[in-house]
C-alpha cells in the first residue's frame, strides 16, 4: 500500500515537473506576445474606453476629438452614432461575406476539376490561379483599377461588342471585392486542392462502383472528406478582408469603403487615433467570432485524427 | 538531453530579456559639450526618393565640404511610412527629456509638433539667413520652425483641350460644371494637391480674420463657417471624372497623363518631375488661379526642444547653409520645388523660373489639427 503511494507520489512530482518544465520552454514565446502583442492591445482597449494614462499618454497627447473619462463607452457611441463609419461597418461585412463565398465556389471548383480529372489542363488551371501569389497587392490593385476602368480593357470590349452602356467597376464596392478574391484566391486553391488529394481514391472508386453520380460523390464524400480545409480558408479569407487596406485604398470608392482604409484615415489623416482603435475593435470581435470557428474546426479535425489513429 | 533542453529554454529566457533591456535601454544624449564643434547631425527625413536625393546630392556634399568635420546622418523614411510613430516618439522623449534618436526632423508633422511645443524655437540671431525668409511663413509655426524650400498646389490642364484656362476660382467652378466629367482632384485625406483645392474652395466662405486665426491656431468654433464651403464641394461631386475621387496625388497625374481628365490641382514639383520624365505629356501646362489661389506649403525643419547645445549650433549652421541664396537656388532647381526665402534674394538665372508665379505669397493650410478637421468633415460630407 504505502509503495503504491509513494509510486504515485512519485508520479505526481515527476508529472509536475515535467509541467513546469514545459511551462518554462513556452514562457519566452508566451512573454513574447504577451509583450508585443498583448499589452499594447489592451492598453489600445483601455483607449478606446477613455483610458488616457500610462501607456496612452503620449497617444492622446496628439489625438483630438476624444472621449475621455475612464470608463466610459463614449467614443464607440461617437463612432457608431457616424452615418458614414455605420456605412464602412456595413460595407466591410457585406464585401467579407461575397469575397469568402466567391473564394470558395472559384477554389473548390478549382479543385475539384484538378482532383477528378488530374489532366494536364487542370494543372496549369490551378497553378495559373496561384499566381496573384507571386504579384504584389500594389501592382495587382492597380492593375484591376486600370482593367475596369472606364477606359480599361474590359470596357472596351463590351463597347465594341455593343454593349456601350457597360457600368464603371473601377472605385466601387464591386472592384474591392475582385481585388479582394484576387489576393485570397491563391490559399483558398491551395488548400482546397491538397485537402481534395487527401481523400483516397478507394472511396471514389467504391461510390462510383455501387452507381452514385458525380454530383452525389462530391456531395456525399468529398464535401464532408473537406470540411475543414473549407473553414480554414473561409475564416483566413475573412479575416484578411476585414483588415486588408490596399485594395480598397486603391479600388475602393470614397464612401463608404472598407473599414481598414477608414481607421488608416483616421488615424493618419483625421488626427482621431481613439477613433481608428474603437475601429479596430469593432473589427477585433468579428474576427474573434470568426477566430472561434476556426478553432471548433481545428478541435473537430484534431479530434477526427484521434478517433482514426 | 534533459540538462540539454532546460539549458536552451534558459539562454532562451536570458537572451529575451537581454534584447527587451537593450529595448528599453535610455540611448540618453552624449552631450559633447556646451561648445560648438563639428559634430554628427542626424535627421529624420521623410518624404519621396527625389527629397532624399536631393539632400544625399546636393545639401550634404555642399554643407560638408564648406563646415568640415561635421557630417549628416539620414534616418530616411519612404513616403512618410514611419511619421506616426517617430512624432510619438519625438513625443515621448522630450517629456522624459531623452534623445529622440533625431536632431532634426524634416518631416510633415513638423508643423504638428511645432504647435504642441515640442521643439526648440529659431531666431534670426540664430540662423542669420532667417532674414530673407517671409515673416508670415515664420508666423505661421510661431517661429518653433524654419522653411528650408516650398511646394505649391498649381492648376494642370491639357493644352490640346483647353486653350482659354481658368484665372480664377469662380472660372474653374464654372468650368468645371460646364465640362463634367474632365476634372476631379484626389481625396483630401489620401495627398496635399486634393487638399489643397478642397480647402481653397472652402476659404471663399471665411471672413479674412477667421481664416488667419484658423492658419495658426486649433479653434473648431469657428469650423461652422465651412458648411457653405463643404456644400459647394458636394454640389460638384457629380461634375467630377467619374463622380469620384482617386486616392492619392499620383492617381490624379496618371488620369491627366492618360488622358482622361484635362484639368486638375496637381503638386508643382510632382508636375514639373513628370514632365521632364514623360510621365505627362508635354501638352500638360502649369498654372496658377487666383481668388483665392491654391494654398501651398513650405516645408519646415524642427530641432527637438531638449537637443544639447552642441548639436543645435551644428543644426542651426544647417539651416542657415540651406537658406543662403545660392544654396537655395541649388534646392530649387534638385527638387523643382519653391524657394523658402523670397524670391528678390535669388540668383536671377533661378528666379527666372518662377516668372508668372509667385513663391513669396503662397497661401497657408490651416493648422495642422484644423486640417485633420476639414478632411473628416470632407469625407463624411462631400463624396
Amino acid at each position: 500500500m504505502s509503495l503504491v503511494q509513494g509510486r504515485r507520489a512519485a508520479d505526481r512530482s515527476s508529472r509536475g515537473h515535467e509541467r513546469w518544465r514545459g511551462l518554462a520552454m513556452a514562457f519566452p514565446p508566451i512573454a513574447v506576445v504577451g509583450l508585443f502583442i498583448g499589452f499594447p492591445v489592451v492598453a489600445a482597449l483601455l483607449y478606446t474606453f477613455g483610458y488616457v494614462g500610462g501607456p496612452n499618454e503620449t497617444i492622446a497627447s496628439l489625438g483630438q476629438d476624444q472621449v475621455t473619462g475612464f470608463p466610459t463607452a463614449g467614443a464607440y457611441g461617437k463612432v457608431l452614432g457616424d452615418p458614414s463609419a455605420r456605412a464602412s461597418i456595413v460595407a466591410t461585412v457585406v464585401v467579407t461575406i461575397l469575397t469568402v463565398l466567391i473564394v470558395l465556389v472559384i477554389s473548390w471548383l478549382v479543385a475539384l476539376y484538378v482532383r477528378l480529372t488530374g489532366s494536364r489542363f487542370a494543372k496549369i488551371v490551378s497553378a495559373l490561379s496561384v499566381t496573384p501569389l507571386f504579384i504584389p497587392v500594389v501592382i495587382a490593385s492597380y492593375a484591376i483599377l486600370t482593367f475596369y476602368a472606364p477606359d480599361g480593357f474590359l470596357h472596351d470590349l463590351a463597347t465594341t461588342l455593343g454593349l456601350p452602356g457597360f457600368p464603371r467597376v473601377s472605385y466601387t464596392l464591386a472592384a474591392v471585392t475582385i481585388g479582394e478574391v484576387w489576393v485570397n484566391l491563391p490559399f483558398g486553391v491551395l488548400l482546397m486542392t491538397s485537402g481534395l488529394h487527401a481523400v483516397p481514391n478507394v472511396l471514389i472508386d467504391a461510390a462510383r462502383d455501387v452507381g452514385s453520380s458525380l454530383p452525389r460523390t462530391v456531395r456525399d464524400i468529398l464535401i464532408p472528406m473537406n470540411i475543414v480545409p473549407t473553414v480554414i480558408v473561409s475564416t483566413f479569407t475573412a479575416i484578411y478582408v476585414l483588415g486588408s487596406f490596399t485594395v480598397p485604398y486603391i479600388t475602393g470608392p470614397n464612401s463608404p469603403n472598407l473599414l481598414g482604409t477608414a481607421m488608416t484615415f483616421s488615424f493618419m489623416s483625421y488626427g482621431r487615433p481613439q477613433q481608428a482603435e474603437v475601429m479596430s475593435a469593432i473589427v477585433f470581435v468579428f474576427a474573434a467570432g470568426i477566430g472561434t470557428l476556426y478553432v471548433w474546426a481545428n478541435v473537430r479535425s484534431d479530434r477526427g485524427a484521434g478517433a482514426r489513429g | 538531453m534533459r540538462w540539454n533542453r532546460r539549458t536552451l529554454a534558459f539562454a532562451a529566457a536570458v537572451i529575451l530579456a537581454g534584447g527587451l533591456a537593450a529595448c528599453g535601454g535610455s540611448n540618453s544624449t552624449a552631450s559633447s559639450g556646451a561648445k560648438g564643434g563639428p559634430v554628427t547631425i542626424t535627421l529624420y527625413l521623410s518624404g519621396d526618393v527625389n527629397i532624399k536625393g536631393m539632400w544625399d546630392n546636393v545639401v550634404i556634399p555642399g554643407f560638408t565640404k564648406d563646415n568640415p568635420g561635421y557630417k549628416v546622418n539620414i534616418v530616411f523614411s519612404e513616403h512618410g511610412v514611419n511619421d506616426t510613430v517617430t512624432l510619438q516618439r519625438l513625443t515621448a522623449a522630450v517629456k522624459a527629456n531623452q534623445n529622440s534618436g533625431a536632431d532634426l526632423y524634416e518631416a510633415g508633422f513638423v508643423q504638428s509638433a511645432a504647435s504642441a511645443g515640442l521643439l526648440a524655437g529659431v531666431t534670426t540671431q540664430d540662423v542669420p539667413n532667417l532674414s530673407k525668409v517671409s515673416p508670415a511663413a515664420l508666423q505661421a509655426v510661431n517661429g518653433m520652425a524654419a522653411p528650408y524650400r516650398g511646394s505649391a498646389v498649381v492648376l494642370a490642364y491639357d493644352s490640346n483641350h483647353v486653350t482659354n484656362p481658368p484665372k480664377t476660382m469662380d472660372d474653374l467652378l464654372a468650368w468645371i460644371k460646364a465640362n463634367p466629367g474632365k476634372f476631379t482632384y484626389n481625396s483630401p485625406n489620401s495627398g496635399g494637391s486634393g487638399y489643397a483645392f478642397a480647402e481653397s474652395v472652402v476659404d471663399r466662405y471665411i471672413s479674412p480674420a477667421d481664416l488667419q486665426t484658423m492658419d495658426t491656431t486649433y479653434d473648431p468654433q469657428l469650423e461652422s463657417s465651412w458648411s457653405k464651403g463643404l456644400q459647394e464641394l458636394h454640389g460638384l461631386t457629380k461634375s467630377m471624372y467619374q463622380g469620384t475621387y482617386p486616392n492619392g496625388n499620383n492617381a490624379v497625374l496618371d488620369l491627366l497623363g492618360r488622358g482622361q481628365i484635362w484639368m486638375a490641382p496637381v503638386w508643382s514639383d510632382m508636375a514639373l518631375s513628370g514632365l521632364s520624365t514623360g510621365l505627362l505629356p508635354s501638352s500638360v501646362k502649369l498654372t496658377q488661379i487666383t481668388d483665392p489661389a491654391f494654398t501651398g506649403g513650405l516645408v519646415y525643419l524642427g530641432i527637438p526642444k531638449n537637443i544639447d547645445q552642441a548639436h543645435k549650433l551644428a543644426v542651426f549652421k544647417l539651416e542657415n547653409w540651406m537658406l543662403d541664396p545660392a544654396h537655395q537656388a541649388q534646392i530649387v532647381n534638385a527638387v523643382k520645388g519653391f524657394p523658402a526665402i523670397e524670391q528678390t534674394y535669388l540668383p536671377s538665372n533661378t528666379a527666372q523660373l518662377f516668372a508668372g508665379l509667385d513663391t513669396s505669397n503662397l497661401r497657408a493650410n490651416f493648422e495642422a489639427r484644423t486640417q485633420n478637421d476639414l478632411k473628416q468633415q470632407w469625407q463624411t460630407r462631400v463624396p
